[in-house]
């Protein structure tokens, strides 16, 4: 100590000499510096310098043969996986063994994440709400994640996590009032769609800049560490947001630091127009983790079983160890970067086809569920009637009910002979509005002709389409 | 050795100009003496002390705290950090070299003290040291960051203005980062050049959100830093590294509190508003002696303290009495925090302005090395704007 202050004096505080000098003389150990140090309590025998380097930098071994490392690229870290794409378990000792309840939790918090997503991406292209961002593809990153932790493990996100909180059951109304902008909104409209927040849930506001919650996330790691809270928290992050300063930092500063933090990289191919080719040369996000001493894997995004075991036994040990543990998850997104990206324009439709019928992790968990027999069309059917009634916005609830009470009466005057009938609400939640068709006939349109997808009646329909209703006289 | 030692950093250098040898005497209260050998052959001063800028005026020990003990800045800050890590045990500091105690001393024995999961080095990187600090304050734990020196607060700015800065009111107050603070050393000190000198407190002070405060003195500096610890919003204090040794005076062991957003009026007068920060206050105080004694012109001397939000209310309140407008900043002219409160100030008391309000700032110039004590805004430039504006 009192040597580097007196260091720190001669030398001032310039950066440059004085930083070099302090550093050297913070570190004395077995250096060879020790005869001029008069703290020193004992003597370590010097072997031969010829025979280990003594750099206070790295611990390594000599080498007389110049060879650069060459980075591996081709054959980079592998990626882990659980089901294969038809949902079937490969390697019968990874399968979590999760039981029904939960799985289909997953799976309810998939779909409903992909039935928002439509409808509030279509509200804002009949221009209700200014922006949005879908999830497309990365359903199970999400929900395979937020699942392996406790509901009080703190989430810094970036923007495309919002799976995460469905997950924690976050109302749906807010995550609408965040985007409309409303009242409701516990962020009291402040901000674009989709930068939610939620202090019951621990998931910090998101906010627009790129990975600058990355170093957040780590001091609040740190925080709980010194609580010994045995939390973790967790930090997601894109593959683009990477490059920023910020995650370096972040991952530097996790590792000194010794941090219980799980830094979780949703590598989906694009950072808006940037494929990966263009965002890095190295093999991903993975292979930097050990650059810094961090424990690293990569896994298959959109095997949800997989997320969930990588993420778990992160999670464990990043608290029983402190330290900080990074998974990068391989997905693809589907959808366009935001309402306000047509990829098109830099990708072709036959590659997120591709994708999307191929590879796609709702699928693949439904083919693992259908394989149980813990689901099957009859319950998909009912589940999308019922996510969708749940989506819908009030006023378009209240021009549904007003076109099945007109139909009623003038019925004869549409070609309602062109279209299933299925009675409405049959198997919705129970709802305010229900006291008011269940005195009649409560009939209505609802699919199109059975030979495409089924689809309840779609919200396009009606808001883009007719003025609303009167009520039969 | 130890007075050359004593200055924070080098020996400061005077190119003797007119080759005469000739003895100056130094000024400078405490430790910053000079060593004035004139060469035996040639007669001509050859390494000479560059006379300080200022002269550090203490204020009279204070009687209401309790027991006080002479401290200089730095050891002011210590004692105010030393009595947060012991109120508060959330509260942890960290930066580049806090652990062995700071390249300005600024933490010495407190790793010793709190431990060194308290007290720690962090790696080279400024966004991550103010990244690391937003999130522990997001967890309400109290965060301590120190930024080697305020020149290099650039690659923070993004966590600054765009996230601390913004974290209460983007969550709709379900998340902040209330509990950090960030110190850095600030102000030219003699030979710091374009990036040991910087004054950066305009760039913050076009932020919502964030608080900046520059303390003039030891006694001010722990006071307004415990403020600055305690209060509910990020807050960045600068510390003016050639008072670090250079100030000394009788400070209070115990904590206690000097409120922000409140301007001090340190000498009251009639004739003409002087208005400074941090150093620049002890240049403004003479340049009112000046005054006083060379033209019988009586100066109000106010120093600001808090940058952002700033105590309109108190120089405002001067100026219609006085009439006059004054204020002075090493940071450069354009931009400067001066250029704020003049346009306040001419928008709330126009009708009672006798001359135009002066700034008397550094130069739209990077900060120099050799051309220091050109640069500067001294007290001949102030007395000289200050008479200008007696006579306007």
């Amino acid at each position: 100590m009192a040597v580097a202050a007196a260091a720190a004096r001669v030398w001032g505080s310039s950066r440059g000499l004085g930083r070099t000098g302090l550093l050297l003389l913070r570190r004395p150990g077995a250096r060879g510096l020790a005869r001029s140090l008069p703290r020193r309590q004992e003597q370590q025998h010097f072997p031969s310098l010829d025979d280990k380097p003594q750099f206070p930098g790295a611990s390594a071994e000599f080498i007389d043969k110049l060879e650069f490392i060459q980075p591996n690229v081709i054959s980079g870290i592998p990626v882990y996986r659980v089901m294969d794409r038809q949902g079937q378990i490969i390697n019968p000792s990874e399968d979590p063994h999760l039981p029904q309840e939960k799985v289909l939790k997953f799976y309810r918090s998939m779909t409903l994440l992909n039935t928002m997503d439509r409808i509030l991406y279509e509200s804002q292209r009949q221009g209700r709400i200014s922006f949005y961002m879908t999830n497309y593809g990365e359903e199970g990153t999400h929900v395979g994640s937020a699942a392996a932790l406790d509901n009080t493990d703190l989430v810094f996100g970036q923007y495309r996590e919002a799976g995460v909180l469905m997950y924690r059951d976050y109302p749906l109304e807010l995550f609408m009032a965040q985007c409309y902008g409303n009242v409701s909104d516990l962020g009291k409209g402040r901000q674009m769609p989709v930068h939610y927040g939620c202090r019951e849930r621990h998931f910090v506001t998101i906010s627009s800049p790129l990975a600058t919650q990355i170093p957040q996330a780590v001091g609040a790691a740190y925080a709980a560490k010194r609580a010994n809270a045995n939390r973790v928290v967790i930090c997601y992050f894109g593959e683009g947001a990477a490059s920023e300063g910020d995650a370096h930092a972040g991952f530097n500063f996790a590792a000194t630091l010794e941090c219980p933090i799980i830094f979780f990289c949703r590598n989906n191919g694009y950072a808006i127009s940037t494929p990966t080719s263009e965002q890095y040369r190295g093999d991903g996000i993975a292979a930097r983790g050990p650059g810094y001493g961090i424990m690293s894997i990569r896994v298959d995004g959109n095997d949800v079983f997989a997320v969930y075991n990588a993420t778990k036994e992160a999670r464990r040990r990043a608290v029983a160890e402190n330290q900080p543990f990074l998974i990068e998850a391989m997905t693809y997104r589907i959808g366009h970067h935001s309402t306000s990206d047509d990829s098109s324009a830099y990708r072709s439709v036959d590659e997120v086809n591709y994708w999307d019928k191929q590879d796609h992790p709702i699928s693949r968990l439904r083919h693992y569920l259908q394989s149980r027999g813990w689901w099957d069309d009859e319950q998909e059917k009912a589940w999308r009637k019922q996510s969708r009634k749940k989506e819908m916005p009030a006023q378009l609830r209240k021009q549904q009910e007003a076109l099945a009470r007109h139909l009623q009466t003038y019925g004869e005057h549409y070609p309602l002979d062109h279209f299933e009938k299925v009675p409405l609400y049959q198997s919705a939640p129970s709802l305010e509005h229900e006291k008011i068709v269940k005195t009649g006939d409560s009939t209505i349109i609802t699919r199109q002709p059975a030979n495409s997808n089924a689809t309840v009646f779609s919200t396009t329909g009606v808001a883009g389409g007719s003025t609303p209703s009167q009520k039969a006289a | 050795m130890a007075a050359l030692a004593a200055t924070a950093g080098g020996l400061l250098r005077l190119r003797a100009a007119g080759a005469e040898g000739q003895w100056r005497r130094l000024r400078g209260a405490g430790l910053l003496r000079g060593l004035l050998q004139p060469d035996s052959a040639t007669g001509v001063a050859a390494q000479r002390r560059l006379v300080a800028h200022f002269t550090f005026q203490p204020d009279p020990e204070p009687q209401e705290y309790g027991q006080t003990q002479k401290m200089n800045l730095f050891q002011a800050i210590t004692s105010a950090l030393d009595n947060s890590l012991a109120k508060d045990p959330t509260a942890v500091i960290f930066g580049e070299d806090v652990a062995f105690g700071g390249v300005f001393r600024c933490t010495v024995g407190l790793r010793d003290k709190y431990g060194k999961d308290r007290v720690f080095n962090t790696p080279l990187c400024e966004q991550g040291i103010v990244g690391f600090g937003i999130g522990i304050a997001v967890t309400g734990a109290t965060a301590i960051a120190e930024i080697q020196f305020a020149d290099y607060i650039f690659p923070a700015f993004d966590q600054i203005v765009n996230e601390a800065a913004k974290y209460r009111y983007r969550s709709g107050d379900l998340f902040n980062c209330g509990s950090l603070t960030i110190r850095a050393p600030w102000g030219c000190v003699g030979h710091g050049a374009l990036y040991h000198s910087q004054s950066p407190e305009a760039f913050f002070a076009h932020c919502p959100g964030i608080k900046v405060v520059v303390p003039r003195s030891p006694f001010q500096a722990k006071g307004l830093l415990l403020s600055c610890i305690e209060d509910k919003n990020p807050c960045i204090f600068f510390e003016p590294k050639i008072l670090y040794r250079a100030a000394v005076e009788q400070v209070p062991v115990e904590p206690y509190n000097v409120p922000l957003s409140q301007a001090e009026v340190i000498q009251e007068g009639s004739d003409i508003t002087l208005v400074a920060w941090g150093t620049q206050v002890h240049v403004i105080r003479e340049v009112a002696a000046m005054a006083q004694e060379k033209l019988g012109v009586s100066c109000e001397v106010i120093d600001l303290r808090t940058i952002l939000p700033w105590d309109v209310d108190t120089v405002c309140k001067s100026v219609i009495k006085t009439g006059r407008l004054l204020i002075s900043h090493e940071a450069p002219l354009t931009g400067g925090f001066a250029s704020e409160i003049s346009s306040t100030v001419q928008e709330e008391c126009f009708l009672n302005l006798e001359a135009p309000i002066s700034r008397v700032c550094g130069y739209d110039t990077p900060f120099p090395h050799i051309f220091e004590p050109f640069y500067i805004p001294d007290k001949w430039k102030c007395y000289d704007a200050l008479r200008k504006m007696i006579n306007y």
